[in-house]
């Protein structure tokens, strides 16, 4: 049973790779959760997980003659099987979209819940590829006009390929009274609930620089119970595994990015 | 507000509003930034952006093609860029007292952090503002008022909707569309 979840923003800056751990930590307490870093060309999840240093990630999954299996790129952390992808520009160069899906439908057969970490443009066929493969999308944003601008983009986008959305996390926040107007005027436009707003935190900023999730750094912060509301809020609807799997596989994506 | 009172100091397009807050705040100006969004989502919605700033920081806000100002005038500058900008430089005691206009205060933090959402750019203004409050008078603040527009919110997604399908159909994944 698997529901695949690609945690997007429009832009970059928004904390959703601090988000994605987040929430996949969260889960983890119910779901065996898996946290993939889909950003393949941006990839910044492993330096947020203690992974800078490890030897295999995404990238050598994805390039034309791996000789590596997908387990080499799966390590256990904080709960979750993380995949992390690596930072080189090489690596994203020789990385193929078409296998990130081969991939993706390898690890869904053996997991409860599929966090895509995406890319923060809707601008490339390899940025919109985890949007159209995945059930719903996470929105997070700040309460600004060009980041709720940017997530009914997304939203949009992610509907025209029949991905729904699970809800919104509104992020770094300083006003909540503020947020909490903006999120029930922002609500008659989206298709899910508001999960949470997630408090500015130096927690946030401090984890990063520790390389640890939010929610192993900092687990009494206001942000860390932020996140966990909202990751109760999500509904998840686990698929059959195979169903997703074949999903995955079957999608049509072309071999260059 | 007149900006043409000033001394035309910097003209250039952008590519959104942020860069030109920037520039006035690098600046410390004093007088007035016109922002004119090069495109907008709704037909006829053209009008211009007048903001006025004392030493780089803005305190007023009136949108000409809607006539109207302060939070409000922020979110139907809101458009997908880029702006035409013009920054005109013009002695304080000429600008128009803040205070006698709360139909178009604005909070000095409010164009960078609601309007650009450029949060660096944002704490930079909170650093030389740090008494700056919400306007607290009950008004809805830039970002409810954007929501409030509800065609534009129509627009922008009827665009993104088309967008998508374009760019399926370029990226190959037309397959995949619902």
């Amino acid at each position: 049973m698997v529901e695949a979840f690609a945690v997007a923003s429009g832009k970059g800056g928004t904390g959703k790779t601090t988000s994605t751990l987040a929430l996949g930590m969260a889960l983890a307490d119910e779901y065996d959760v898996t946290v993939v870093d889909a950003d393949t060309g941006m990839a910044n999840l492993l330096f947020h997980a203690g992974l800078a240093d490890v030897e295999t990630t995404l990238h050598d999954l994805l390039v034309a003659d791996a000789d590596v299996s997908v387990s080499d790129a799966v390590y256990r952390r904080f709960g979750m099987r993380v995949v992390p992808c690596g930072t080189s520009l090489d690596g994203f160069a020789a990385a193929d979209p078409t296998r990130l899906r081969t991939v993706v439908a390898e690890l869904a057969a053996d997991t409860d819940v599929l966090l895509l970490d995406s890319p923060a443009t809707l601008a490339s066929r390899s940025a919109i590829l985890p949007v159209v493969l995945a059930d719903r999308v996470v929105l997070v944003l700040q309460p600004t006009i060009p980041a709720l601008s940017d997530a009914l983009k997304v939203e949009e986008y992610a509907r025209a390929y029949g991905t729904g959305t699970a809800g919104l996390v509104y992020n770094k926040v300083r006003d909540p009274d503020a947020v909490e107007r903006i999120a029930e005027r922002g609500a008659q436009y989206f298709d899910g609930p508001t999960l949470a707003s997630v408090p500015d935190s130096d927690a946030a900023r401090s984890a990063r620089r520790a390389g640890e999730p939010l929610l192993a750094h900092a687990p009494e912060s206001d942000a860390a119970a932020a996140y966990r509301r909202a990751a109760a809020n999500i509904d998840v609807q686990s698929g059959e595994s195979e169903a997703v799997a074949d999903r995955f596989r079957s999608a049509v994506i072309p071999d260059s990015p | 507000m007149n900006p043409t009172d000033g001394r035309l100091v910097h003209s250039r397009v952008v590519s959104d509003p942020g860069r030109a807050l920037e520039t006035a705040l690098d600046r410390r100006l004093t007088g007035y930034a016109v922002l004119e969004p090069q495109e907008t989502l709704l037909l006829g919605a053209t009008g211009r952006g007048l903001l006025a700033l004392r030493d780089g920081l803005p305190q007023l806000a009136y949108y000409t093609g809607t006539g109207r100002g302060g939070p409000e005038a922020l979110a139907d500058l809101a458009e997908p860029g880029p702006y035409s900008v013009e920054l005109y430089e013009l002695d304080a005691e000429r600008l128009p007292d803040a205070d006698a206009r709360p139909d178009r205060r604005v909070s000095p933090v409010m164009p960078a952090e609601r309007l650009a959402g450029d949060p660096e750019l944002a704490a930079r203004v909170r650093a030389l503002a740090p008494d700056d409050a919400p306007t607290g008078d009950g008004r809805p603040s830039a970002v409810e008022a954007f929501l409030a527009d509800e065609e534009k919110i129509a627009a922008i997604r009827a665009q993104a909707r088309d967008e998508a399908r374009t760019r399926a159909e370029e990226w190959g994944l037309a397959d995949e569309l619902e």
